[in-house]
């Protein structure tokens, strides 16, 4: 299980001004400043589960993970992973504990996969018999058995992505961090790793901690949220109660004439000055309140010349969107 | 231990394979390493041209001295050289991150991680170079100090490689991406000449707080024979503090590390 209580965690940051004089100036005079990367940050998650973290860059999930995962200490509040303290750094948690960073490779670049695997053999102590078994389930999982012996240089972003991943679970760690695996692939692959991901957590009910930037990842694979925006945690609850909560809103999407446009901004600005709009070219979206879609509709077909008229259940993404722009508790 | 043994067989064998598709760098690499051997053996070669006595030294001690540091240089090169230079960029950079999820020393992983293998023949070099010098010292000597003298000299590169550290280390709190290196570079010279041409003011600084001359100048000295008990005693404790004092900072810097953003 994974305790969080009242975790705080401040970068100090100094600011410079511009060009060579500001950095001249910078040499003697700094302008420091403490940023909370976290702030009192608790939750707790049990096993089998996936938490999906979720927030803008810069909101404190990279953070968060770094703590959980022992690489940095934070500043004050306590937090228990698999009833160890991580930033103590025992080798009985590390042995249990995996981490993927979407961004940062993890294996030896110019050499195949497998070699890599060699080598966290012996970091991890695997047994021959496990070895051989987590390497034949993962790579059969992955469908990527055919890369074993290619340098790693020379696989495609998402072969490495799951090469990465066959490393990070190896050794059957209990705890996995998983932060934005899917960043930069293509669809595909994209769904790969995601259906893989489902998959594992069903057969092997570890801890999964998620963050991403693509919602479709989060839908498909976590049961409860937690958004997190300048370092709070300011919704944390299933998913599906934020998404009903914002089902009562819908979208009117339409387009106009070219000649029209103009004319059409400022009477939805004017009739509907407090709901979100959106105009691309002569596309444009306005989401309303259930009740009041009708009514709208109405109104919009009197005046303009409408085409491609629909009406949308707002998606998960824009809920989220929402939520985290305006704060609502 | 036999973990780490095992570890170390693997980052050889990677090292190995990587270096051997750069075949350019790998012949370069000898001929550069080569010409600055010899160019040191021939600084001390001028040097007795003139004189017969080095500050108490005679010729074929001498070079006894110098082939132990192309002995030491070769080793620090092969070993420690392409990982402390990429260290401070690690720090830089957040790398380290992954190092310390692993259940194993990260200081370990990050010091030896990387054999230059392309400077491992090299190394052959220097080996034969200090056999060289050691069988045309004509002073006896028994085997058991041969070996005693070589694994002091084996000390002195541990010795040079946490001096090293020491300059990169304050990237942890500077965040520079390059630490102090410069300033190590310009003493580095120190090291290359016996101890004894320093007077007393830089031969204790060089000693006691940046220990240059216990890489080669004690070992060699405790060969030669000269104050065993004193340069013994002095070369094993001062080894100890040093190790202790860079374990401690070792330390105290992984407590700041910051990682970066991703």
């Amino acid at each position: 299980m994974i305790k969080v209580e009242n975790l705080c965690k401040s970068f100090k940051i100094y600011q410079k001004p511009p060009g060579l004089k500001g950095s001249l100036k910078a040499l003697f005079k700094r302008d420091y400043f403490y940023k909370n990367a976290l702030d009192n940050v608790s939750l707790q998650v049990e096993p089998g589960e996936i938490l999906g973290l979720v927030g803008a860059n810069g909101a404190g999930k990279t953070t968060l993970v770094k703590i959980l995962s022992g690489i940095i200490y934070p500043t004050s509040g306590e937090v228990s992973v698999l009833g160890y303290n991580p930033w103590k750094r025992d080798n009985r948690y590390r042995k249990q504990l995996s981490l993927i960073m979407g961004q940062k490779a993890q294996l030896w670049w110019d050499l195949p996969a497998f070699d890599s695997f060699l080598l966290l053999k012996e970091i991890y102590q695997i047994s021959d018999k496990n070895f051989y078994k987590n390497i034949d389930y993962l790579s059969n999982s992955l469908n990527i058995s055919h890369q074993m012996k290619t340098p790693v240089r020379k696989l495609s972003l998402g072969e490495r992505m799951k090469v990465e991943l066959m490393a990070t679970l190896l050794h059957d760690p209990k705890v996995i961090f998983l932060d934005e695996p899917t960043i930069g692939l293509d669809l595909m692959s994209q769904r790969a790793v995601r259906s893989f991901l489902a998959q594992y957590r069903k057969e092997k009910n570890p801890i999964i901690i998620l963050t991403s930037h693509y919602m479709q990842d989060i839908e498909e694979l976590c049961r409860r949220i937690a958004l997190i925006k300048n370092g709070s945690i300011i919704y944390d609850g299933p998913i599906d109660k934020i998404h009903k909560d914002y089902s009562q809103f819908q979208s009117i999407n339409f387009e106009v004439l070219d000649s029209d446009i103009g004319r059409i901004q400022n009477f939805l600005i004017q009739k509907f000055p407090e709901n979100e709009k959106e105009f691309i070219d002569n596309k444009i979206k306005l989401r309303l309140k259930k009740e009041l879609v009708g009514e709208a509709t109405k109104e919009l077909l009197e005046h303009f010349s409408i085409d491609n008229l629909s009406i949308n259940q707002i998606d998960i993404s824009k809920v989220i969107e929402n939520y985290l722009q305006h704060d609502q508790t | 231990m036999l973990r780490y043994l095992k570890l170390y067989g693997y980052f050889l064998r990677f090292s190995f394979t990587k270096a051997l598709e750069f075949r350019f760098d790998f012949t370069f690499r000898i001929f550069m390493d080569l010409a600055y051997h010899l160019s040191n053996i021939f600084i001390f070669k001028i040097i007795f041209s003139h004189t017969t006595n080095l500050a108490g030294w005679t010729e074929e001690q001498a070079i006894v001295f110098i082939a132990s540091y192309i002995l030491c240089d070769g080793l620090y090169m092969s070993f420690f050289a392409n990982n402390c230079w990429w260290f401070p960029v690690f720090i830089n950079k957040g790398e380290l991150d992954y190092y310390l999820t692993r259940p194993v020393s990260p200081l370990f992983f990050l010091s030896l991680r990387e054999f230059a293998a392309n400077s491992f023949i090299n190394l052959l070099f220097a080996i034969g170079i200090f056999t060289w010098a050691i069988t045309n010292y004509s002073s006896p000597f028994s085997i058991s100090q041969l070996l005693a003298y070589i694994f002091l000299i084996i000390n002195g590169v541990v010795i040079y490689y946490i001096l090293h550290m020491l300059f990169y280390l304050p990237v942890f709190w500077t965040q520079s991406p390059r630490g102090f290196e410069g300033l190590l570079y310009g003493l580095d010279s120190i090291m290359k000449y016996p101890d004894k041409i320093q007077n007393l003011l830089f031969r204790y600084l060089f000693t006691l707080l940046i220990p240059l001359n216990l890489i080669i100048s004690f070992p060699a000295k405790l060969f030669f024979g000269e104050d065993v008990i004193y340069n013994g005693v002095l070369l094993a404790s001062w080894t100890i503090v040093f190790w202790s004092f860079f374990l401690w900072i070792w330390s105290k810097a992984l407590k700041q590390y910051s990682s970066a953003s991703s």
